[in-house]
């Protein structure tokens, strides 16, 4: 078991700090196997890409990503300082094919076990888990 | 993400791309695809063998080009997706819409 943590700030980083986040986390935990790999990137460059589109907006926020790799599965936390969450994740749901856009946390919410977001004080806080069969 | 493009005929061009298709790179692909479609090649092929990595950022970017090259009377096929990227077209119920091919030469030449 263990734990890896990345502390970004947007602008000036992009998701780009995530993938190579992660590409040093696999590196370092080669029990995660490729289909592990593949669904929490994807669920944590989705939460990250949410984060800077919609809590940022046009201001500075600063963010850190916590993951954890144990026995039983893959846990993280993203936590961030910028507007709260309009969503209720546990609601989302994959719009029309010819959307554009909104995709993001439904896709989510299909590779992951558990999706949870808060808001307390000043802070958001989004947590995802998927188990490791 | 880097996009090479070739263009196969007076109407197609496959655009062969390599790296992630997200947030960054979304914005700069679609206007590449504009701009192929702009110059008259509406049938366009996206050649993802060297996309390592697609997200809903990347998918909106395809259904926008999609849309785009339809509007121009083409289409737009994709060719050669890697596994995660099929995982995100399965996931999303947008390998409905939008064509995949094995390779792009295969997706030009079944066009009539």
């Amino acid at each position: 078991m263990a734990e890896h943590r990345l502390d970004f700030a947007s602008p000036p980083d992009d998701v780009t700090a995530v993938h190579e986040f992660l590409a040093r986390v696999w590196g370092t935990e080669p029990s995660v196997g490729p289909e592990d790999r593949m669904a929490f990137e994807l669920a944590l460059v989705e939460l990250a890409s949410n984060v800077v589109e919609h809590a940022g907006g046009a201001a500075r926020i600063a963010c850190s990503l916590d993951l954890a790799v144990r026995d039983g599965g893959l846990e993280a936390r993203l936590t961030d300082d910028g507007r709260p969450a309009s969503v209720d994740p546990s609601v989302a749901e994959l719009p029309d094919a010819s959307a554009e856009s909104g995709r993001g946390l439904a896709l989510v919410g299909m590779v992951v076990d558990e999706l949870r977001y808060a808001r307390e004080g000043e802070t958001n806080t989004w947590t995802v888990r998927r188990l490791i069969r | 993400m880097d996009i090479v493009v070739h263009e196969t005929g007076t109407d197609t061009a496959v655009l062969e791309c390599t790296g992630r298709l997200n947030m960054v790179s979304a914005p700069a692909f679609r206007e590449t695809v504009a701009t192929v479609v702009d110059g008259g090649h509406h049938r366009v092929v996206i050649e993802l063998s060297g996309v390592e990595f697609m997200d809903s950022s990347g998918l909106g970017a395809l259904v926008g080009c999609l849309k785009t090259a339809r509007q121009a009377g083409g289409d737009l096929r994709i060719a050669a997706p890697s596994e995660q990227v099929t995982m995100v077209l399965t996931l999303s119920n947008i390998d409905k819409i939008l064509r995949t091919y094995p390779d792009g030469d295969a997706a030009v030449a079944n066009w009539a």
